[in-house]
């Protein structure tokens, strides 16, 4: 018994990782969210799933960049425009980037 | 009469090699800094090329 619940357990995380990875693919595709050169996510349309998504992406980047920040004596806005320009160079074509002066394009 | 006139320039010829030396004091900390900028840029760049390759549910 207590082997099936963490099995279902472990299924669950597996599943709702994968769901988390479907949804950004998706939501980009959907031209919901797309890449900015300040390196977090933004919202195209702002459907509640889509603002949702962009605030958990979004909090989950801004740690992940401050320990690279923390890691190389960088700060945390230098890392994270980086990650921008990356971001926007390995996004796919169809989906939307918000060029320097604000304007969402499809790349 | 020529040679008076290159001993009357000869002080002058010896004194701009004394203001030469003093100035690259402050070029050598700039390019230290830039320097020092520069190798941060490159260890971010690797650390962030990471982790847009490898975390796939954040990119």
């Amino acid at each position: 018994m207590k082997t099936t619940t963490r099995l279902m357990a472990v299924l669950l995380l597996a599943c709702s990782a994968l769901a988390m990875a479907l949804d950004l693919d998706s939501a980009k595709s959907q031209g919901l969210v797309g890449e900015q050169p300040n390196g977090y996510l933004g919202v195209v349309k702002a459907t509640p799933d889509a603002v949702e998504l962009a605030a958990d992406i979004n909090a989950k980047r801004r740690a992940a960049y401050e320990a690279i920040a923390k890691k190389n004596g960088a700060t945390l806005d230098q890392v994270a425009i980086l990650a921008g320009q990356k971001a926007i160079e390995k996004t796919a074509l169809g989906t939307y980037v918000k060029t320097p002066d604000g304007q969402w394009v499809k790349k | 009469m020529k040679p008076v006139w290159l001993v009357a320039l000869l002080p002058l010829a010896a004194c701009t090699p004394r203001v030469a030396l003093e100035a690259p004091k402050d070029p050598i900390t700039i390019n230290l800094n830039v320097k020092i900028d520069h190798e941060i840029r490159l260890k971010v760049e690797k650390d962030v090329d990471k982790l847009i390759t490898e975390d796939r549910t954040l990119f």
